[in-house]
C-alpha cells in the first residue's frame, strides 16, 4: 500500500544516524586496521607500508604482552567475582523484609559515581600512607598493614575490588528483575520433593537465571577489557607495569608516544582479544543453555 | 516461630553487613570533606566536630565548578538528545522498511555492539582534527553521539519498536498523514518508556565519561568536572581534606538524580539488558 515515497522519507529518516555512525566509527575503524601495518609516528613524515613490523614490535615487547595478560586476567576475574558476588546479593536481598529495599538502593549507588572518581577516593583509601583507611582498619584490629597499591604482587587485585565495589550492583539489579520472573510453583514443587535451600538454588534458581547470567557475564567481561579509568586514576599502570593494561597502553603509545602506528596495532590486537575471549564464552553459554533447556 | 525469627535476624544482620561494607567507604568520602587535616587523620571515621563547609568553598573555586557543571550539562544534554531523536528514527525505519539497504545498514551498526570503540580512537583524533573540531562541546558530542553510543540506542529502540502494532501507521497513511509526521506524532509518544531507558543509560554514560573530553577537550574554560577533578589531584594530594570535597562536587549532580529517580534509573538498567 505504500509507495515509493515512503521509502525515500526513510532513507532520509536513517541517513543522518548512519552517516555519522560511518564517519566516525566505521572509518577510524578501519584507518586503525590500515595504519596498523603503516610506520605512522609523529616522528615520519612519509607514511610507508611496513607489513606485520609494528606486531612483531608488540610481541617483543615484555611491557606490552604484560599489558595483554593484565587485561585478560583482570576481564575474567571481575566477571567471575562481580557475577557470584551479584547473584548472591540479589538472592539475599530479594527476601521480602524491611530494609531490603534500603539496602538494593544502597548497594546500587556507586554505579552512579564516575569510576574515575571512585579510583581517586580508593587511592587514599587504599593508601599505605599513614591515613590509609584499610590499613588503619587492619591495625586496629591487629593485623598487619598491606602495600594495596605498591606492591606489584597484588596492586591488579586491589583495582579489581575498588570495581567490584562499584559495579556488583548494577549486574544485582539484572539478576533481582530475573528472579521475579520465576514462577514461585517451581519452588512449590521442589519443596514437595524435599530440596534444601541449597539444591533449590542449584536446579532451580540458577538455570532460570540464564538469561540474566549470559547477559551480566559477557557485559563484564567486555566492561573488563576496556578498563581504563580506575588505572588511570589508581596506579598509572604501576608499580612497574603490574597494572599496566591495552587501553593503558595504547593511549599512552597512541598519544604521549606519538607512537600512532604501534598503538593502532595493539588496537587490532584489542579487538582480536575482545572477539576470541567473548566468543569463546558465548560457545560457553549456549552449551549450557542446551544442557538446561 | 523460633526457627522464623532466628531467620529473620540472620537477614538483618545481612542486610547492615551489607550496608556496611558498601557504605563505608561512601561514608567516609562525605565525613572527611568537613574535616581538618589534623582531624582526619586522628579519628578518620569519626562525626566531624563541626559542619565546616570551608573545605566545600575552596574546593567550589579550585575546581571552577559553575563553569564546569556547566559543561557537563551541555555535552550530557545536548548528546542525549541528538540519540533519542536520530538513533529512534533509524531503528523506525529498520523495523518497519522490507528494503535490503536498510537492513545491511543495521547490520553495520550492530558491528558497533561488538567492536569497543577505543579501538578507533587514534585515528579518531585526526578525523576530529580534520573536521576542526578539537577543543570543541560539539565534537565531543559528536564522538559520544555517533562513536560510543549509537549502537546500543538503536538496538533497545528497534527491539520496542517491532512490538508496536503497525495498523496505528496504517491508518494515519490512509488520513493522508505522511511518513515523517506519523512517525513524531503518532510512534514516537508511544515509546516512552523505551526511550526513558535510552536517556539514563546514556545520560549515565556520557556525564560519568573521561576519556572523550580528556583526549578531545584542552582548554581550561572548556573542561568538564571530571578534567577539573584530575586537574587538582596533583596540587591537593597530600591535602586529602581539600581534595575530598571535589570528589563529592563532581559526582553530587548524579547523587541527586539518582535519589530521586531511583525507581527509573534501576527500570533503565533491567530494560537494556533484555537481549534482541
Amino acid at each position: 500500500m505504500y509507495g515509493k515515497k515512503r521509502e525515500r522519507v526513510f532513507l532520509l529518516m536513517i541517513l543522518p544516524a548512519f552517516v555519522g555512525f560511518f564517519i566516525l566509527f566505521i572509518v577510524p575503524t578501519l584507518m586503525s586496521f590500515f595504519y596498523s601495518m603503516t610506520n605512522w609516528s609523529v616522528y615520519n613524515a612519509n607514511l610507508r607500508f611496513v607489513g606485520l613490523d609494528n606486531y612483531r614490535q608488540l610481541f617483543t615487547d615484555t611491557k606490552t604482552i604484560a599489558s595483554i595478560t593484565n587485561t585478560v586476567k583482570y576481564a575474567v576475574l571481575i566477571t567471575v567475582f562481580q557475577n557470584i558476588i551479584a547473584i548472591l546479593l540479589a538472592v539475599f536481598l530479594s527476601k521480602k523484609m524491611k530494609g531490603a529495599n534500603f539496602t538494593k538502593s544502597l548497594v546500587f549507588l556507586p554505579a552512579v559515581l564516575s569510576i574515575l572518581v571512585t579510583g581517586f577516593l580508593f587511592q587514599y583509601i587504599m593508601s599505605s600512607a599513614d591515613y590509609g583507611l584499610f590499613n588503619r582498619i587492619i591495625q586496629f584490629f591487629g593485623g598487619q598493614p598491606v602495600n594495596w597499591l605498591g606492591d606489584a604482587n597484588i596492586a591488579l587485585y586491589s583495582v579489581l575490588i575498588t570495581q567490584v565495589w562499584q559495579w556488583s550492583g548494577w549486574s544485582m539489579v539484572i539478576y533481582i528483575a530475573n528472579l521475579k520472573s520465576i514462577d514461585s510453583a517451581l519452588y512449590e514443587a521442589a519443596d514437595i520433593d524435599g530440596a534444601g535451600s541449597i539444591r533449590k538454588f542449584f536446579t532451580v534458581t540458577l538455570p532460570l537465571l540464564y538469561p540474566a547470567v549470559s547477559f551480566n557475564i559477557l557485559m563484564s567481561l567486555i566492561g573488563g577489557m576496556k578498563v581504563f579509568d580506575v588505572i588511570f586514576a589508581m596506579t598509572k599502570g604501576g608499580p612497574g607495569y603490574a597494572t599496566e593494561t591495552i587501553m593503558t597502553t595504547m593511549i599512552r603509545e597512541g598519544f604521549n608516544s606519538g607512537r600512532n602506528a604501534y598503538a593502532s596495532a595493539l588496537a587490532v590486537i584489542f579487538f582480536i582479544v575482545v572477539f576470541v575471549l567473548s566468543r569463546i564464552v558465548i560457545i560457553f553459554l549456549n552449551r549450557w543453555e542446551r544442557k538446561i533447556s | 516461630m523460633m526457627k522464623k525469627r532466628l531467620t529473620n535476624g540472620f537477614y538483618r544482620l545481612g542486610f547492615i553487613l551489607i550496608s556496611v561494607v558498601v557504605g563505608l567507604p561512601l561514608y567516609y568520602l562525605v565525613v572527611t570533606t568537613f574535616k581538618t587535616p589534623e582531624e582526619a587523620a586522628l579519628s578518620p571515621l569519626g562525626l566531624p566536630s563541626s559542619l565546616n563547609f570551608t573545605n566545600y568553598q575552596r574546593a567550589l573555586e579550585a575546581m571552577n565548578y559553575g563553569n564546569a557543571l556547566k559543561n557537563n550539562l551541555i555535552i550530557t544534554v545536548s548528546a542525549v538528545i541528538l540519540l533519542v531523536v536520530f538513533a529512534s528514527m533509524a531503528a523506525y525505519v529498520i523495523s518497519r522498511s522490507q528494503s535490503k539497504l536498510f537492513k545491511t545498514m543495521y547490520n553495520i551498526f550492530l558491528v558497533g555492539l561488538i567492536i569497543p570503540f577505543q579501538i578507533a580512537i587514534v585515528p579518531l583524533y585526526q578525523i576530529i582534527s580534520g573536521l576542526n573540531l578539537m577543543n570543541t562541546h560539539l565534537g565531543v558530542i559528536l564522538v559520544s553521539v555517533f562513536c560510543i553510543n549509537l549502537p546500543l540506542s538503536i538496538f533497545l529502540l528497534r527491539g520496542f519498536i517491532s512490538t508496536v502494532p503497525v495498523e496505528l501507521e496504517e491508518a494515519a497513511f490512509l488520513d493522508g498523514c505522511g511518513t515523517f509526521k506519523t512517525f513524531w506524532l503518532i510512534i514516537f509518544p508511544l515509546l516512552k518508556p523505551i526511550i526513558s531507558t535510552v536517556v539514563i543509560l546514556n545520560a549515565l554514560a556520557i556525564w560519568n565519561d573521561f576519556l572523550t573530553p580528556l583526549l578531545f577537550l584542552q582548554s581550561p574554560d572548556k573542561a568538564v568536572l571530571l578534567q577539573e577533578v584530575y586537574k587538582n589531584v596533583g596540587p591537593f594530594s597530600t591535602n586529602w581534606t581539600s581534595f575530598f570535597p571535589m570528589l563529592v562536587l563532581s559526582v553530587l549532580p548524579l547523587v541527586v538524580f539518582y535519589i530521586i529517580m531511583q525507581k527509573r534509573v534501576i527500570e533503565g538498567v533491567v530494560a537494556g539488558s533484555v537481549k534482541g
